[in-house]
């Protein structure tokens, strides 16, 4: 950190620029993101259901998309054992792991860097698994262990199993919607970082 | 840039993982947060005295609205990106440290502000609260984190940067010339 004074007054604007654009640019892209989610979470609902119902066909019976919801219908039964209880169905808001969407959106057009539509796309395709992680995350851990015993029984989970889906949740929740987008901006304008980055005299 | 990544990754997981732990939650993530709500409490009755803290819960002594402070929104999982992305980027080990005490200062102040502003803000309009809480300050605060790193890359000397450092990878540097 000594060779701060060498930073150059044109690289300090370009970091104080990028900022301004991006707090212009989140009002924006929050509202789209809202607005579009049906559409724009298609993909990553498609996913979940995919690889829920590959993975986990035993469990869940079908997978529903309305708005920003996504709901898991179960084979698994409500109530005690041997008593007939309603079937389990399981609502997950896809907003919760998706809202680094509009994140990397005010990043990219804040960055105003050549071929910014190939770019957010790309960073579009890379959030969507991470998104569908989320959701079938939170679906497991509400079977396996908010829901309580008696379903989590059911489930056929072993121990090692619900820590597993724990981590995932917690991984899923509170690093990957936030942590993935910065990632995902950071691969794709490596030249402008370089560029925030330069001082005189140097390359 | 490839090992910057890696590493990233691999001590964002490492330290998350760290985090859950029964031990790392006794002895570091309760006392924080709770000191977190203490701290709080602490600035806002320096303007407003209907406030109290108990434990990791804010409560206005006034209407009994209170907010919790959880997982998410004690600042840690911020901090973690931040000491991974400043650890995997090649830089003295002096550089970091000063690194990380500068950002890990700036993303728990930022912190403090989102918990005093949700705990306003939760008074006003649930549905606004629910807003800023679940999506709009989780993105703030990980913009924060991007900020302090840049920030702090760009401090650099270059020399570090550029892989003369002692504790930094040869070739390190996110300039595509030397990905």
């Amino acid at each position: 950190m000594t060779g701060g004074s060498g930073v150059t007054g044109r690289s300090q604007s370009s970091l104080a620029g990028l900022l301004i654009r991006v707090f212009a640019w989140l009002p924006v892209t929050f509202a789209i993101w809202y607005v579009t989610a049906p559409i724009l979470l298609w993909p990553a609902a498609f996913l979940a259901e995919l690889i829920g119902r590959v993975t986990w066909a035993d469990i869940i019976r079908g997978v529903e998309q309305a708005r920003a919801e996504l709901t898991f219908a179960t084979t698994l039964k409500a109530g005690s054992a041997g008593a007939q209880g309603g079937e389990i169905v399981v609502g997950v808001d896809l907003l919760l792991y998706s809202f680094g969407l509009p994140l990397y959106a005010a990043l990219v057009l804040a960055a105003k860097e050549p071929g910014w539509p190939r770019r957010l796309f790309a960073g579009y395709a890379v959030l969507m698994p991470f998104v569908a992680w989320g959701a079938l995350a939170d679906f497991l851990k509400s079977i396996a262990i908010t829901m309580g015993p008696q379903i989590a029984s059911q489930t056929g989970f072993v121990a090692w199993q619900r820590e597993a889906i724990a981590f995932s949740y917690q991984f899923g929740a509170l690093i990957l919607p936030t942590v993935v987008p910065l990632v995902a901006w950071v691969v794709t304008h490596r030249a402008l970082l370089e560029r925030l980055r330069s001082r005189p005299g140097a390359a | 840039m490839l090992r910057f990544f890696v590493t990233f990754i691999v001590l964002q997981v490492a330290l998350f993982a760290a985090e859950l732990t029964p031990w790392a939650q006794q002895y570091f993530v309760v006392p924080w947060t709770d000191a977190l709500a203490t701290i709080s409490a602490w600035l806002l009755t320096l303007f407003d005295p209907n406030v109290a803290a108990s434990g990791k819960v804010l409560r206005s002594t006034v209407n009994g609205f209170a907010v919790s402070i959880e997982a998410g929104c004690n600042g840690i999982e911020a901090t973690i990106a931040l000491v991974a992305a400043i650890c995997a980027f090649p830089a003295l080990w002096r550089d970091r440290l000063v690194g990380l005490g500068a950002g890990i200062a700036a993303v728990q102040g930022l912190n403090l502000v989102r918990v005093i502003s949700l705990f306003y803000l939760g008074q006003w309009s649930m549905k606004a609260f629910d807003w800023a809480h679940l999506y709009v300050w989780q993105a703030l605060i990980m913009l924060d984190v991007l900020v302090v790193w840049l920030v702090w890359v760009r401090m650099l000397p270059r020399a570090d940067v550029a892989g003369g450092g002692r504790s930094g990878p040869a070739a390190g540097s996110p300039a595509p010339a030397s990905a």
